[in-house]
């Protein structure tokens, strides 16, 4: 018989709530979730910080004072490049990149993205717990929420655009897009459900490090984002009835 | 509020044949319209042969169908086409045609008669500037294939009146499709919101941050996508889905999200446009 791994969770978003009830319910594993004290013995640390660079560089700092230095950590690299994240620590070849969003136990596959200065040993060991708990997974390289993250948010933020300038109400944006080209979910329910604030960070990351103006976040966005309405159910069609009489012409 | 009863279809193409077939098998009397005899027939053979196909599947009662079959009439003379209640403009996509459609049909179809054009990429509000009386126009962008999507944009022109918007509503849903309506904005909702898909996955795989492959499966198993979008454009055609993006970003003056990527020039200049060619982003000779 093999022994139960270790996992230590940390992140106070929705990210980690999704991830920790996921592990739990679909892995032999002792899994904990933001309890300081398990770290000293996780094989995997999984920290999910996407908003606030200073928040991410106290997580990934507490875990590096407890937890071994063998440990995999696993971090989003959604506004910062794995790359980025692992030049913040003391042993960085044991930090690998990820993709998770609010609505992680959806999705059948999970993206990993080694930084330059990961340890492949690390990726396999992240790779083989993700395939514990039933998620396939494909390795790409490190960008700002690489692949579906980045494409996904990317089409949020175009329907945003779509939406600030009036182009259609936001109950059409969605029924557009599921009926004009087979989308599963609107873009303005959809990002409901992947969480705004990761969409905001991907945006954010992508507009930094690229530094394109194509990736510029609509500033609808942002503004939800600092009222914190993701996934409050305070959504787009909500936003829209304060305004609704303008918009019938 | 005029009621639809009779409408024509201006030009005999895949989506003008596609929107005369739904308007008669929901019950309206249409013309189609085409300038060659040979087109039109063929495109009411066609159409002919989708409404025996209901019937063969047991999708339709054929009472009903040979109903449809005897509103559907054709012609090759625009200017007996007259008292129809609606226009529905489906020629190529060049703005002079469409406008010189619109400004012959205006001096022989009654005030109320309400003209749509399914464009897909050319400004409503320009086609509409060359009418004595905007009001009446305005976009009605079905999908391809029309009998099957239900998506219909119902779009506003700069100069559209309210009741032109409310009686192309009413007549989507007595399509049974799903009507929205929206500003005469490049690309509309779809061909706006749909371009990143593409184009974005053009630049992760061009920049190496995945293959071709990788990333069908991450937007399929990651997204919930149906299909990935280089499948996707091998179906629709690379050629199309190109001319799209470039379309799109020329009306947005160059805005950087819409750039077209050189790479999917590249399949094009090569004749690699997807499963019509046999080879796209994939391969698909036998």
């Amino acid at each position: 018989m093999t022994m139960p791994h270790n996992i230590s969770i940390i992140g106070k978003n929705k990210v980690a709530e999704a991830l920790f009830t996921y592990w739990k319910d679909h892995a032999d594993s002792n899994v904990s979730w933001n309890d300081e004290q398990r770290l000293a013995e996780a094989e995997l640390v999984i920290e999910t910080v996407n908003l606030d660079q200073y928040d991410k560089r106290q997580n990934l700092s507490l875990i590096e004072s407890i937890a071994p230095r063998t440990t995999t950590i696993l971090s989003t690299s959604f506004q910062w490049t794995a790359n980025e994240l692992a030049s913040w620590l003391k042993h960085p070849e044991r930090l690998v990149g990820f993709a998770a969003f609010d609505n992680f136990a959806d999705t059948k596959l999970t993206e990993l993205a080694p930084a330059l200065q990961t340890d492949p040993a690390h990726l396999e060991a992240a790779r083989k717990q993700l395939e514990a708990i039933g998620k396939e997974t494909e390795t790409v390289d490190d960008e700002p929420g690489m692949v579906f993250p980045r494409i996904i948010s990317l089409i949020i933020n175009e329907s945003v655009f779509a939406y600030m300038e009036k182009t259609a109400r936001a109950a059409d944006i969605d029924t557009a897009m599921k009926k004009g080209t087979n989308y599963p979910y609107g873009p303005l329910e959809w990002v409901e459900k992947v969480g705004i604030e990761n969409v905001y960070a991907v945006l954010e990351g992508l507009h930094r490090h690229l530094g394109e103006e194509r990736y510029r976040p609509a500033s609808l966005l942002r503004k939800f984002v600092y009222a914190g309405w993701g996934g409050s159910g305070r959504g787009f069609c909500e936003h829209e009835k304060k305004e609704v009489k303008e918009l019938v012409k | 509020m005029v009621k639809i009863k009779h409408i024509a279809v201006i030009g005999s193409g895949t989506m003008g044949a596609g929107i005369a077939q739904v308007a008669v098998e929901h019950g309206f009397d249409a013309t189609l319209y085409d300038i060659d005899q040979q087109q039109v027939d063929k495109a009411m053979a066609s159409i002919y042969k989708r409404l025996d196909r209901h019937v063969e599947k047991g999708r339709a009662e054929a009472s009903v169908m040979a109903e449809a079959k005897e509103k559907l009439s054709v012609t090759t003379d625009l200017l007996s086409i007259g008292s129809v209640d609606l226009v529905v403009e489906a020629a190529p996509e060049k703005l002079e045609i469409k406008q010189s459609i619109f400004q012959q049909l205006e001096e022989y179809c009654p005030s109320e008669t309400i003209f749509a054009t399914n464009t897909s990429s050319l400004s409503i509000t320009e086609i509409g500037g060359k009418v004595k009386d905007p009001s009446r126009l305005a976009g009605l962008h079905f999908f391809n294939p029309a009998p099957l999507m239900l998506l219909v944009e119902v779009v506003r022109g700069v100069e559209t009146g309210q009741e032109t918007i409310d009686i192309l509503t009413a007549f989507s849903e007595q399509l049974n499709k799903y009507p929205v309506v929206c500003r005469d904005t490049p690309g509309f909702i779809v061909n706006r919101v749909a371009r990143p898909f593409y184009n974005e996955a053009l630049r992760i795989e061009n920049d190496g941050v995945a293959s071709v492959e990788q990333i069908d499966r991450i937007l399929k198993k990651a997204g919930g996508f149906k299909m990935g979008p280089f499948e996707l454009q091998d179906m629709i055609g690379i050629d199309i889905n190109f001319a799209t993006t470039n379309t799109v970003y020329s009306s947005f003056y160059g805005d950087s999200r819409f750039r077209p990527h050189y790479n999917q020039e590249r399949m094009v200049q090569a004749g690699r446009l997807g499963r019509k060619t046999e080879g796209g982003f994939y391969d698909y000779a036998t």
